[in-house]
């Protein structure tokens, strides 16, 4: 009994159970506690953190999607006139898939590109005509574009909701971890898909429109020919030198098809074209100006680069320069109703284009100009 | 990388649109709210100077600060 007393006595006196030294035991234990906590559960706690957001991006993307295909049904019902049972033919609409052709063997692989893709455009706009037979020229084309939006917003939807089922599945952290690393630019490009509905609905021009915007300009008054499926030039001149200009047919939400209306006019043997000049509108770079204008050389024409292949092709073929100017905006400018910055930009490019064919061309030239984009509320 | 990850842009708030008409004979230029149908390059309506027809020239977003 003696030996208790005397612990007892020693651990009172040593101070080791005051309040304060108290503190520091329980600091000490959370200290070496949260260590081992982190050593063995760090990952499955980041794990939960990074989850939770992607869960958040997740239901902002369904509720984009969602908004998407209401604008869309919307659309079609109260605009197009569409029948109130036409709901499932657009859903099935949204599901349509493109199988892109095999690149194994490279050869011949634009033009497999191009026919699969005219496929699936004139798929969709048969569809569209099919659901709503009353609609004009315009209603479809707009009806097209949101048709589209939807497509891609659901598509986006899909992929991120089959990662995140997946990483749940396979309790994968890197799965997840790469997840969360792109989903900032993932909502961020679906918000700005969303944000060209608003624009499409009152067929009103979209910052893609400058090129058209620029064309139609040379184009009034003139007698317009169409060259190709929606897409017409006119002929006009500038300074003694013959000038063909081509742009998508307006105002209808679309692009046209430049490349097959400029492989045919230089091949025209009538028209001996000797330049060829592109305006359209381009992704700026963070930091750039919105209607800043630059001058280049090279096909200006976006796509997925069968368009580009073949304007390249055809001015190869008859050995004629191809200069390019460029109005920069940002992907959200390029697809919701034009700013007042690139608006304005148009004038600009005009005098550009028209110093290009005084300094470098001569008087009897015949020069192609084409007004790359969609002329979605642009006439000409 | 440049060409993958070209700028997405500010999120823009709801801003009104307007539609520019120029008067071709006398270059008056009026501001007024788009209506539907507008499109540029159409047919506007009559010039407030010398009643000619106007032609729509822009049609443009552009965001009004009020003060
Ligand atoms: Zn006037």
């Amino acid at each position: 009994m003696v030996f208790f007393d005397f612990l007892r006595e020693a651990i009172l006196q040593s101070g080791l159970f005051d309040i304060g030294n108290l503190g520091t035991i329980l600091y000490v234990l959370l200290f070496v506690g949260s260590t081992f906590i982190f050593l063995f559960y760090g990952t499955r706690i980041q794990a939960m953190v990074i989850m939770g957001d992607v869960r958040k991006s997740l239901e902002k993307l369904q509720g984009l999607k969602e908004k998407s295909r209401k604008e869309a049904v919307d659309y079609l019902n109260n605009i197009c006139k569409a029948p109130t049972n036409a709901q499932t033919r657009i859903d099935q609409a949204l599901e349509y898939f493109t199988i892109m052709p095999v690149d194994l063997d490279p050869n011949g692989i634009v033009g497999k590109l191009e026919h699969v893709i005219r496929l699936q455009d004139d798929r969709v706009r048969n569809e569209i005509k099919a659901i709503a037979p009353q609609a004009d020229k315009v209603q479809l084309s707009v009806a097209q574009n949101m048709i589209e939006v939807a497509t891609s917003l659901n598509m986006i939807f899909k992929i991120v909701r089959h990662f995140y089922i997946m990483s749940q599945k396979t309790k994968s952290y890197f799965i997840l971890a790469q997840l969360q690393m792109i989903m900032p630019i993932i909502v961020q490009e679906a918000d700005a898909l969303v944000s060209a509905i608003d624009a499409f609905k009152l067929a009103q021009p979209i910052g893609d429109g400058l090129g058209p915007m620029v064309a139609g300009k040379f184009m009034l008054g003139k007698e317009k020919i169409e060259v190709e499926r929606e897409t017409i030039y006119a002929k006009t001149e500038y300074k003694g030198r013959n000038l063909l200009v081509m742009k998508a047919e307006g105002p209808m939400g679309s692009v046209g098809r430049p490349h097959v209306g400029v492989e045919k006019l230089l091949q025209d043997p009538n028209n001996n074209i000797t330049t060829l000049i592109m305006v359209d509108a381009a992704l700026k770079l963070e930091g750039e100006n919105t209607g800043e204008i630059a001058e280049g050389i090279g096909a200006a024409i976006g796509g997925i680069g069968v368009e580009k292949f073949r304007i390249e092709a055809a001015s190869v073929a008859k050995g004629i320069p191809m200069y390019a100017v460029v109005v920069k905006q940002s992907l959200i400018d390029a697809i919701s109703v034009m700013k007042k910055e690139i608006a304005e930009a148009a004038d600009k490019v005009i005098a550009v284009v028209q110093r290009i064919i005084e300094e470098k061309t001569k008087e009897g030239d015949t020069i192609l100009l084409v007004g790359v984009g969609n002329t979605l509320g642009v006439g000409q | 990388m440049a060409q993958m990850f070209p700028s997405i842009g500010e999120k823009r708030p709801k801003m009104p649109v307007f539609t520019v008409e120029e008067c071709p004979r006398c270059g008056t230029k009026t501001k007024r709210a788009f209506k539907n149908g507008d499109y540029v390059y159409r047919e506007g309506g009559d010039c407030p100077k010398c009643q000619a027809k106007t032609l729509i020239t822009q049609i443009f977003a552009e965001l009004i600060k009020l003060q």
